[in-house]
């Protein structure tokens, strides 16, 4: 009986530990993709991935993903490889345990694209995106206060180990915050490596409205991120009182004033009368001398 | 008031006034000497407790983050209950011309004297650094029911001595000029300064009469604030089981229930130890026994409120609060000290022969203790239920009860409280000897007079 009992937990945690085969009916997993295999699709879809799978999967090919049970197996992996792309639609669109479903968040258009994007690490496939080395380059950035706007230059280092200037180049702006840079906002590099950023009017700063801002040239180059100055370009942060005035068992300086006359007057009004009595009682016996 | 009386018997009687109410100055027996050494002792073991727990910081009470309030508020709250009976014997009687009542209003001003110095005492005992006391006053806040209370209790306490003190000097005066050989010779001095050269004259008589008039007049609104601002400590928070507008009138009822019986316990020590029975008569007895049904009464009214109403709603905090006073943990402690304290002890007093001197003393005693027990459970159940989730914390956070550093200290205020009581009555008479020569009959003349 007891062997019994064990020989069953024992299939039951086991059951736990291992990931079980996920089925996919059969008439859809042999489903076309429609989206096709191209560039513009697999950076789409690549775009799509780090905003929505890669907090759980990680990075495609360094098994980083969130140590879950079951895994989230890696992108490159033969587990995520061995599905067809119609088997791969469909458990991204339902999803299961762990894996949420996505049918509802991301279009059928996209689903497909993320199901390129994963294709271009399957051994099968051409990969279309080419991890090119990293260029080295040099950011230079300034914020214009008075017109809120942010001037960037920047060069890379072109084959000849010369620098010249980055063109048609996206650069993103951000603001430091207290717990990191949030991203504010991003834009191209002209013809001669330049570019105006308008901050936007919206932008919160300090509790003077400076912002610190980072100009910063992303994956692919190898630059310091420039942080400037702070600068007066953001709306002051409105501070909330914590101490309120007035409240229960609050301070002298946020005292009711009600209360605090009151007090007062009851003080005053008692001692007072206190020392008229007290003065009573040299008047007895100064009475007593008297005759 | 009776008929002025011839000087002859005038002087007579007055002689045996005199004799009579100076017999607790002039007696020094064994007995006197034991109960001085009892109280001493208790005391000085009381302090030591005080010195250990300065020595070693709060944390050897009971009292931990969540209970932060335990025996010596509850015991705080008692004494400043205790103490309004001063308020009420010594000023509201008197101002109604209760005539049956002067004769107490002195007795009744010793409990209040010793009960609201002690009150002063035990806050002081309550605190960790008590070395900081004064920042009370440097650094308080006036937004903080606890300043309000400080305040009223030392003015409270002012009020109190020279209620006792005024009407004191015409007697201080008349043992000066006709105290027996057998008082103490450093007696007799003190008693030649406190007179302040009392010689009796109409003038002095409407000074004593006025400042009197005035501090009753005084004493009405003070007193009325000192255990109405107490019960604040409590109700000015959001806590279940504070959190009510009528605890004001409510702790003033609970503190004349408390007040009345240790005067009656107090007058039945007197009348037997200094054989005082002709001065606190059974009609005494009899009227104070009415006067304590009848602010058990209103006391009962107010409890009904103070539970029905919130026991009828069951408000989720509110009623987890309850239940533990009404079946849970503080069940016994809850229904003793309303039913042992406050129903039967009603019950009985309605009937004449327990308004007797002993029966009605040993009710009083009763009505006392559960007076107590009362302030423990409005001060204690309350914090075990904070609002806050409790969590990680030990076990011995979230229940309290006293240690013996808690107790031995609180023993040491009733000492210390009847030690005060003691030495009153030691040292002056426990009736105003002059109001009572006066209600006799004697003329003022005569009490004037030197001893031939
Ligand atoms: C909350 C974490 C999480 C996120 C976000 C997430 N996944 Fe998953 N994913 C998992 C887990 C866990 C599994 C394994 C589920 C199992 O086997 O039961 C998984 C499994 C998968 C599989 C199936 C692999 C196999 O076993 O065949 C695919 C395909 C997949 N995820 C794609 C994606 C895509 C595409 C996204 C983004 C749109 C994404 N996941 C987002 C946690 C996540």
């Amino acid at each position: 009986m007891k062997i019994k009992l064990l020989f069953v937990a024992l299939v039951f945690l086991a059951q736990q530990g291992m990931a079980q085969e996920w089925l996919v009916p059969e008439d859809q997993k042999n489903i076309e993709n429609p989206s096709e295999y191209n560039l513009a699709n697999v950076k789409k879809g690549k775009d799509l991935y780090l905003l929505n799978c890669k907090s759980c999967h990680g990075d495609p090919g360094k098994n980083n993903g969130l140590p879950l049970i079951p895994p989230p197996p890696d992108v490159s992996s033969d587990i995520m490889q061995a599905n067809s792309e119609g088997e791969l639609f469909y458990k991204i669109t339902h999803g299961r345990g762990g894996m949420p479903q996505f049918e509802t968040t991301i279009s059928d258009d996209d689903r497909w694209r993320l199901v390129n994007y994963i294709r271009n690490y399957s051994p099968d496939t051409e990969p279309l995106l080419v991890e090119e080395p990293p260029k080295k380059a040099k950011v230079l950035a300034s914020v214009n206060e008075a017109e809120r706007i942010v001037e960037v230059f920047a060069e890379y280092q072109n084959k000849d180990s010369v620098y010249v200037a980055l063109a048609e180049t996206p650069i993103s702006i951000g603001a430091q915050k207290a717990f990191g840079t949030l991203p504010i906002g991003e834009v191209l590099t002209n013809k001669e490596g330049r570019a105006e950023y308008a901050i936007p009017e919206s932008l919160i700063g300090d509790e003077q409205g400076m912002v610190t801002l980072v100009v910063d040239l992303g994956e692919g180059f190898i630059t310091e991120d420039v942080v400037l100055d702070a600068s007066k370009v953001g709306q002051p942060k409105p501070t909330p009182v914590l101490i309120k005035e007035e409240i229960l068992w609050s301070t002298n300086e946020n005292i009711q004033t009600w209360l605090l006359l009151s007090y007062l007057a009851a003080v005053l009004g008692a001692w007072g009368t206190i020392g008229y009595v007290v003065f009573q009682i040299f008047k007895i016996s100064r009475a007593g001398k008297e005759e | 008031m009776e008929k002025t009386k011839s000087p002859e018997e005038s002087r007579k009687l007055l002689d045996k006034i005199t004799f009579d109410l100076t017999r607790s100055i002039v007696k020094r027996d064994e007995l006197t000497r034991f109960w001085y050494f009892i109280l001493v002792m208790f005391a000085a073991v009381g302090l030591w407790g005080w010195f250990i727990q300065i020595r070693d910081g709060l944390g050897v009470t009971g009292m931990r983050d969540y209970v932060s309030w335990g025996m010596y508020i509850a015991n705080f709250v008692f004494f400043v209950a205790v103490s309004l009976i001063g308020f009420l014997i010594s000023s509201s009687l008197q101002l109604l011309k209760i005539s049956w009542s002067k004769p107490i209003s002195r007795v009744a001003e010793q409990i209040a004297i010793a009960a609201v110095a002690l009150a002063g005492i035990i806050i002081v005992m309550d605190m960790g650094r008590p070395d900081r006391f004064l920042n009370v006053f440097l650094h308080g806040r006036f937004a903080s029911p606890i300043i309000w209370d400080v305040t009223v209790v030392t003015t409270y306490l002012t009020i109190s001595v020279l209620l006792y003190y005024i009407p004191l000097i015409p007697d201080l005066a008349l043992l000066r000029d006709r105290g027996g050989d057998d008082i103490p010779k450093w007696k007799m001095q003190l008693y030649k300064i406190l007179a302040l050269g009392w010689k009796g004259n109409d003038k002095q008589y409407k000074l004593v009469a006025h400042s009197m008039r005035v501090l009753m007049i005084l004493i009405l609104p003070v007193g009325l604030s000192i255990h109405t601002v107490t019960s604040w400590l409590f109700a000015a928070t959001l806590r279940s089981g504070w959190d009510t507008t009528i605890f004001g009138p409510y702790f003033v009822a609970g503190a004349f229930v408390a007040g009345a019986a240790a005067v009656v316990i107090l007058m039945f020590a007197y009348r037997v130890r200094y054989r005082l029975g002709e001065y606190f008569e059974d009609l005494h007895f009899d009227y104070m026994g009415k006067l304590l049904v009848f602010v058990c009464l209103v006391y009962l009214y107010f409890n009904i409120n103070e539970f029905w109403v919130p026991a009828y709603k069951m408000k989720t905090a509110e009623g987890i609060h309850l239940r533990t006073l009404f079946t849970g943990s503080y069940a016994p402690m809850f229904w003793s000290a309303q039913m042992l304290g406050l129903i039967l002890p009603i019950l009985l007093m309605l009937f004449r022969f327990f308004r007797k001197p002993l029966p009605l003393t040993i009710i009083s005693v009763f009505v006392l203790i559960a007076s107590w027990l009362k302030r423990y459970i409005i001060v204690v159940p309350t914090l075990e239920h904070p609002f806050l989730p409790v969590q990680n914390v030990p076990d011995y956070f979230k229940h309290y009860s006293p240690t013996s550093i808690e107790i031995m200290i609180t023993i040491f205020s009733f000492m210390a409280a009847l030690l005060i009581i003691t030495v009153l009555a030691k040292m002056f008479p426990v009736i105003t000897i002059w109001e009572y020569a006066e209600e006799k009959g004697i003329d003022k003349e005569i009490l004037a007079e030197p001893k031939k």
